[in-house]
């Protein structure tokens, strides 16, 4: 049978419906976003500056260059930015991030944020530091930027955040993981939740020399100068192997010195700041404590994150 | 190669004013990196401290001898600031940039040029453009186009083979880096070293960035090591640091927690002045596995103990 081939006309038709898809895809997803941007008069007397921009998947790196990897790892889709001014000349930038899922949104937002920050009420999460916001809401990441610290800033960064969140008809729990770390003596605003090796090696220099293939993680301070690791694994093939990696390259890293213990499924070793850790490994998951803090409270830590998840 | 002056004859020049230096290819000596002053004291790096950036640019390089050191009379000077964001403590202060121009003009410097990857937009968001126009500098911005790069072997390169450098870096005689000192997702800290990214072609940037990032670390030391390369065969005549108020978290954009430690660092020696703007925000040089390649093979000094710094009031 011959096959059948287009004509010219019809290949230029099907390329204009292409063209027509990817232009009405994209204003729909920039809309999706913009929405929820506050119309100038909405805020007070905080106005829009310029048109939004607006950058998905991949031209995020067109953005935020040499920084959009972070923002992949957790789960990004797009992002809409947009600038505010008020009568006086301050102005503050808005970004709003729209994430694969509340998880990635509330990740991202953990990553962003630090323990000295002040908690707001509004989204899933607020905090407002010296100069910039962010929230969490549903599968959003919304991230507010005064230029100076003034208090008119600072009150303009709270009343463009209130009118986003009045927007955003959306909502979202945080990753399940995050419950099982003990609330006991626990640092406000110190949580970290990791989908990926940037994340957890930002949080501590500690682990810059090895392999974590797990599924998500999560990390918090206490107030007793520890931090307690949390990481999970697809299996307890990946857990168990990786938990006998990371005893190999600490054993191997002139660096680190790892005591050895009766216990085949705890190992503790010193960095060469003679700070102290322990890690073991259960089931899907390894557990780590680093800090200050003994090998009985450490063991009584992991015990405890056992107990919360039943394994 | 599009130099203006062979190196040869630049290296004589250089030598003639007590100062080996450029952009030339191969390693930098920690004897050439050793700063010479004229009661012959050696510094390796200096640091102004000061609420006046400006002053504390101008204190820091005349710490090191002055500008007159590093830049010939009638030199084309090439300077990296970082202007990536415009959010607080993401982009190398106006003042700064402003000083170093008048600076090297004092010092006879025929042409003073910015060079970026950057469009406009960037530098007025900042008010770097500003600053740039007012000292009597010129933007140079370099389209990222293949054909505006020149490859560039890497012969001593672990990860990279070859780089791809703007040709307009090729067209002045002296380099000074100004980075502006943060945190960096990708691999913790940003400084001297990681700047000279701004020089390379971005396709070949998104090389040191491998595709498996997400599932393997060795790939995220593929990008220290990347890096150490670049600066393999990109040397800067003189460095300049901001770090007088940086982010220490969520960089390189920002906006992120800022610490201000109102500091001006310069000098030559690229480990040990990233080594030193680590202990500003509480870490080590050896926390951060670019800075213990580049000491490794050879691009500086990790251990502080072995650095001459000079402390200075401005």
């Amino acid at each position: 049978m011959k096959p059948r081939t287009s004509s010219p006309h019809s290949r230029i038709f099907y390329c204009l419906c292409f063209f027509l898809f990817i232009a009405l895809r994209l204003l729909a997803f920039q809309d999706m976003l913009t929405k929820y941007l506050p119309k100038s008069g909405e805020a007070e007397n905080w106005k829009r500056e310029g048109e939004p921009q607006y950058f998905e998947g991949e031209a995020l790196y067109e953005y935020i260059d040499g920084g959009a990897e972070i923002y992949h790892e957790y789960g990004f889709k797009h992002v809409t930015v947009q600038d505010y001014v008020n009568p006086t000349g301050k102005s503050v930038s808005v970004e709003i991030f729209e994430m694969t899922n509340s998880e990635s949104a509330y990740g991202i937002y953990t990553f962003k944020t630090h323990k000295a920050g002040r908690k707001l009420s509004i989204g899933g999460d607020a905090q407002l530091a010296d100069y910039y916001l962010n929230f969490w809401k549903g599968n959003i990441l919304v991230t507010l930027t005064g230029f100076d610290e003034t208090s008119e800033t600072r009150d303009g960064l709270l009343l463009l955040a209130k009118g986003i969140d009045a927007k955003l008809d959306l909502s979202g729990n945080r990753p399940q993981i995050v419950s099982h770390l003990p609330a006991e003596n626990f640092v406000s605003q110190s949580m970290k939740y990791f989908k990926g090796i940037l994340g957890l090696r930002n949080s501590h220099p500690f682990f810059a020399l090895n392999i974590w293939a797990f599924e998500e993680g999560v990390k918090a301070d206490y107030i007793e100068g520890y931090s307690v690791f949390f990481l999970r694994f697809k299996g307890s093939d990946q857990s168990f192997s990786q938990y006998e990696q990371l005893k190999k390259s600490y054993a191997e890293h002139p660096e680190y010195k790892v005591h050895k213990t009766s216990n085949t499924e705890i190992f503790t070793a010193l960095d060469n700041r003679e700070r102290r850790f322990f890690v073991s490994v259960h089931g899907t998951s390894i557990f780590l404590v680093l800090g200050d803090i003994n090998h009985i409270q450490a063991l009584q830590i992991f015990q405890k994150i056992q107990e919360e998840i039943g394994d | 190669m599009d130099h203006k002056i062979g190196r040869r004859e630049f290296f004589k020049r250089s030598a003639q004013i007590g100062f080996s230096t450029a952009l030339s290819f191969g390693f930098t000596s920690l004897a050439e990196a050793k700063v010479s002053l004229s009661g012959g004291e050696n510094v390796d790096i200096c640091v102004a401290t000061g609420s006046d950036y400006y002053a504390s640019t101008i204190k820091a390089v005349e710490c090191l001898g002055g500008m007159k050191k590093f830049v010939p009379k009638d030199a084309k000077v090439a300077l990296l600031p970082n202007s990536q964001s415009r959010h607080p403590g993401t982009f190398t202060k106006p003042e700064v940039v402003q000083a170093v121009i008048e600076m090297c003009k004092e010092a006879g410097a025929k042409e003073v040029n910015c060079l970026t990857l950057l469009k406009r937009e960037n530098w007025e968001a900042s008010g770097l453009a500003a600053a740039v126009d007012e000292a009597g500098a010129t933007m140079k911005f370099v389209e990222s186009e293949e054909v505006n790069f020149k490859s560039v072997p890497v012969p001593e390169g672990k990860a990279m083979k070859e780089v791809m450098i703007m040709k307009e870096f090729y067209n002045n005689d002296v380099f000074i880096d100004m980075p502006i000192t943060k945190d960096h997702a990708g691999n913790k800290f940003t400084g001297t070293q990681k700047n000279l990214m701004g020089l390379n072609y971005r396709t070949n940037n998104r090389l040191f960035h491998r595709q498996d990032w997400q599932t393997n670390p060795k790939s995220i030391e593929h990008l220290d090591q990347c890096i150490v390369d670049l600066n393999k065969v990109v040397k800067p005549t003189l460095c300049i640091v901001d770090a007088t108020e940086f982010i220490t978290t969520n960089g390189p954009f920002g906006p992120g927690e800022l610490a201000k430690p109102q500091k001006i660092v310069t000098g030559v020696d690229r480990v040990a002045i990233d080594a030193y703007c680590t202990t500003l925000w509480g870490l080590k040089g050896e926390d951060i596995y670019m800075i213990k390649l580049g000491s490794e093979q050879g691009l500086g000094e990790i251990d502080l103990k072995k650095v001459k710094i000079k402390e200075i009031k401005a």
